[in-house]
């Protein structure tokens, strides 16, 4: 038996928010809410509010990012004052500290923003594959729900969506 | 009523169709005008290479540098472009974090300012190196001979900083902009459907999608503000870490933070009046918009010119002989007229911002913005060239007035800056349509509430507790 | 290799100059500038530019402080008010070049360490890695570093005065910094010269050009951390220390004219100037 992933495109946030209530008071078989996808074209904080507990987990790459630049940035820095060229200069120590935190700081920042950008492109799955179902209404003012449902309910789930006021339903086969 | 409609950021009813054929629209066809503009700023641009190169080959000597001015107007034009670069992150990324409305239809630009500000700033150390072709001894690359750039120097955390500064704020113009690339992928044709399906990098707006993407925002506001203040801390470090009288001033980060969202501010201003009437975005630049640009403008005017007396005063009581002979000779010596302009235009024009008049009166705030900035380019210079005229040492006291390659150079950067920027908003949405869109969304809910509660003293009655609309306020709750 | 060299030498490498600085020095090479007997001749400044190749700029760039005179002869003038039958009676003659600082401001400015501290207490220049940013002459409270503005060569030396050029050191190009050196081609050839011997170098062995063509004597090298030296003798009897500067201590003698240029910037120069005596004073 095949999966089919169907989109429902509601006109605005209300509508789809009505719908997504309706998935979580499971009156859609075999649909549950933490499976469901919506796309919308700004965000809104209610939808993250009803679909649960998604975890957004860039802020740790970036903790970890920041950390590695500060460190390596402090022992790169005096081994490479301390090197066999030892220079020193103005009657100050080969390893001054005022001048390495400056510049530790900025590669606390370095590398604090690529590890974001980085953790970004990688957690928010930017580049995975999910199906071709799109519409270009999505980047005006339409709401999509995406859901994965068996092959069996897919009569049932069409019905549901159209009894909630959907615009348009999209399938394809998953 | 009419005061309520006044105080709208923008008319919430825009529907958002509309919001994205606008922007759509100004990013297409350029005009004869466009390619007139355009043509000059690549001549002005030339210009600058032309002198560039003349100098390149005879030396600085061209420069009309002398042993007193080792430095001159690079070295200040280098600082305003750095300065200018901080307004974009003061709107994008403060006035992102005290979720301040009204800086989503104009961070934009802003943003795009700060890097293209920095791509022209960064031009400057390099030509006012004496051996241009060895610039890369600067950067911290492993060496067999294990030879490594002096991390002592103010001039290597420069380069430290800008580089850094460059990178995340390039980064966060692109990451703020994918869900607007996205627009643009889904909207248009042709070889910009390709350009644009590259760029948006696979944006479908789903909420996982949706929820990263705010994080990241966030964070990288975070990081940007105590970069931003940290790099014009580290400019102003060029100054302040030396012992020459008139640079080694304790107040001169802050002063130049101060002086940087200021001549930022007043930029933002020009570009904002030239997209309005250019690029027809009357609904979305909004004079309540300027208004608030202009306040905020005022506000850090004054902490400049605040800073700046502050600098004097201790300065004067200081009674370092050295600092106070340098500051006597600003104020009426061979330099006088231009301190005065810069005391004149930083601190006095300014307040022509206090009146309502004036401030929604667009040519006024054109000249004004102009005023502005030239008042911070001269006391850019004005912070480099006294200082050397009459350091420590009197056998070397001396007047320079910059010769003509200097000129061209300062005059190319302008151009070079203005074509970043007209290519910019042909290819690019100069207006962040999804942000305006979570901004009509708001501003509906709003009102929707105020209408609420409005019913809600009307008929106070208990069974009418409705529940409460939905108060969505997109984008706030992010972190 | 490096992390072993960190933590084995770290409190050397923390050692600023107020705590003896990191170097052990072999030689503290300075000088005693006696302003009495110099008479403004300029044989000193003539001298550093056969000796070091200087490039004679000409009278236009001259005029724009372009020069690149390592020593020049600076002039002032007493008060005009000073009641003197002629002006010309006021003029003070102060022999300025590199200090030579010990803590020198320019040094640790230089983007590219082209210029250091030596373990002979100099301040070294390196033409080689200097890439013309110039701050170090910003930061130099004497403003005697010069930079090659121009392509001087090309002009400086026309035929057949190229001969003339020192081949102990080399001709700098455009967009290098350059400075009193304390004539260190001088000071590696004595110690180069020493060591074959086996000995240590004895003061008065070498001197430095314009030391050399002072017709007055006026201008003293050596090594002041030989107790025996002329220079090392002349500090000592006009009181006047290396280290960083604490405070004047009050003259309470008349004979003490020693005193270094700019010493409360705390740079710690090398060389100690001898005040003039002027006649009213007498």
């Amino acid at each position: 038996m095949s999966k089919y992933r169907l989109l429902a495109m509601f006109d605005g946030f209300d509508p789809a928010i009505d719908t997504i209530n309706a998935i979580k008071a499971e009156k859609l078989a075999g649909v549950s809410v933490d499976d469901i996808t919506v796309m919308s074209p700004i965000e809104h904080p209610d939808i993250d509010e009803i679909l649960g507990d998604r975890p957004v987990n860039i802020q740790k790459f970036t903790f970890l990012g920041a950390l590695f630049g500060v460190t390596f940035g402090f022992f790169f820095l005096s081994s490479a004052q301390a090197s066999f060229l030892v220079q020193p200069q103005g009657g100050k120590p080969v390893i001054p500290f005022p001048s390495n935190f400056v510049l530790m700081y900025e590669m606390l920042i370095f590398f604090g923003v690529w590890t974001t950008v980085f953790a970004f492109l990688w957690m928010s799955g930017l580049f995975r594959k999910r199906g071709t179902l799109y519409s270009e209404k999505l980047t005006v003012d339409q709401v999509g729900i995406v859901v994965e449902v068996e092959e069996h309910q897919l009569e049932n789930t069409r019905a549901f969506f159209n009894d909630h006021n959907a615009l348009e339903i999209r399938e394809e086969k998953a | 009523m009419a005061q309520v409609i006044q105080d709208k950021i923008i008319d919430e009813n825009l529907k958002w169709s509309q919001i994205n054929q606008d922007v759509i629209r100004s990013m297409q066809a350029p005009g004869k005008a466009y390619w007139i503009t355009f043509a000059v700023c690549v001549a002005m641009f030339l210009t600058a290479v032309a002198a560039e190169i003349y100098q390149y080959k005879v030396g600085m000597g061209a420069a009309g540098l002398n042993n007193p001015h080792m430095w001159d107007m690079y070295i200040a034009t280098f600082v305003f472009w750095i300065g200018m670069s901080h307004a974009g992150t003061l709107l994008s990324a403060i006035l992102h974090i005290i979720h301040a409305q009204w800086r989503k239809p104009i961070y934009r630009f802003a943003e795009a300012m700060t890097t293209f500000s920095l791509m022209t700033a960064g031009f400057f150390p390099m030509i006012h190196l004496g051996r241009v072709w060895n610039l890369y001894w600067v950067l911290p690359y492993v060496s067999d001979r294990g030879i490594w750039p002096n991390f002592r120097s103010p001039l290597v955390w420069d380069a430290f900083a800008i580089s850094t500064y460059l990178s995340a704020s390039a980064l966060f113009l692109v990451i703020g902009m994918i869900p607007d690339l996205a627009i643009l992928r889904d909207h248009t044709k042709g070889w910009r459907k390709k350009f644009y399906g590259i760029l948006a990098l696979g944006w479908r707006g789903d909420d996982r999608q949706w929820r990263n993407f705010r994080k990241t925002y966030m964070l990288m506001a975070c990081f940007l503000i105590p970069l931003a203040i940290s790099v014009h801390s580290i400019v102003s470090s060029d100054f302040a870490m030396s012992i020459m009288p008139g640079w080694h001033v304790t107040t001169f980060p802050p002063y130049f933070v101060a002086g940087a969202l200021y001549s930022g501010c007043a930029a933002i201003m020009t570009l904002f009046i030239c997209l309005r009437y250019f690029f027809h975005m009357e609904e979305y630049m909004t004079k309540n918009i300027m208004e608030k640009t202009t306040k905020l403008t005022f506000a850090i005017a004054m902490v400049w010119t605040y800073l700046n007396l502050i600098e004097f005063a201790s300065t004067w009581y200081g009674h370092n002989i050295y600092d106070k002979e340098v500051l006597i000779s600003k104020a009426t010596g061979p330099y006088a007229v231009v301190f005065w302009t810069m005391i004149i235009c930083g601190s006095v024009v300014p307040f022509t911002l206090c009146f309502q008049k004036l401030r929604r009166h667009m040519p006024t705030m054109f000249v004004v913005s102009l005023l502005l900035q030239l008042g911070m380019y001269v006391e850019r210079w004005m912070i480099v060239a006294p200082t050397l005229s009459q350091a420590h040492q009197p056998h070397q006291w001396d007047v320079l007035w910059a010769p003509v390659v200097q000129w061209a150079i300062v005059f190319g950067s302008f151009g070079w800056f203005a074509l970043l920027f007209l290519v910019f908003v042909k290819l690019f949405p100069s207006v962040s349509m999804y942000e305006v869109k979570e901004l009509t969304f708001h501003l509906q809910h709003e009102a929707e509430e105020e209408k609420w509660l409005a019913d809600q003293e009307k008929h106070a009655t208990p069974e009418g507790a409705r529940e409460k609309p939905v108060t969505g306020r997109p984008g706030l709750e992010g972190a | 290799m490096s992390f072993k060299n960190i933590l084995e030498n770290f409190s050397k490498y923390r050692r600023g100059a107020e705590e003896g600085g990191h170097h052990e020095y072999e030689h503290r090479w300075g000088m005693a500038i006696d302003l009495n007997l110099c008479i403004g001749c300029n044989a000193c400044s003539t001298a550093c530019y056969a000796e070091n190749n200087l490039a004679v700029v000409g009278k236009d760039k001259f005029e724009k402080g372009q020069a690149m005179h390592w020593m020049r002869i600076e002039r002032y003038w007493d008060d005009a008010d000073a009641g003197r039958d002629f002006p010309e009676q006021g003029a003070l003659f102060l022999p300025m070049l590199c200090q030579q600082c010990g803590a020198a401001t320019c040094e640790p400015v230089c983007p590219v360490a082209a210029t250091y501290h030596t373990p002979d207490g100099l301040n070294a220049q390196v033409y080689n890695r200097c890439i013309g940013s110039r701050y170090c002459n910003n930061n130099c409270p004497f403003r005697v570093r010069y930079f090659n503005f121009w392509s001087y060569y090309e002009s400086s030396w026309p035929e057949p005065l190229n001969m003339q050029l020192n081949p102990d050191l080399s001709v700098r190009d455009k967009g290098v910094m350059e400075k009193c050196t304390f004539c260190v081609q001088r000071i590696r050839t004595a110690k180069d010269k020493a060591q074959r011997e086996n000995r240590a170098i004895v003061d008065g062995e070498f001197q430095t050009a314009c030391a050399q063509a002072c017709p007055t004597g006026a201008i003293v090298f050596g090594d002041t951390m030989d107790p025996n030296s002329r220079v090392t003798k002349l500090w000592q009897e006009h009181e006047v220390e290396r280290g960083p500067y604490t405070s004047k201590k009050p003259k309470q003698n008349a004979e003490l004219r020693g005193y270094r240029i700019f010493e409360e910037l705390n740079v710690d120069p090398s060389i100690m100037y001898l005040e003039r005596v002027r006649e009213t004073e007498v």
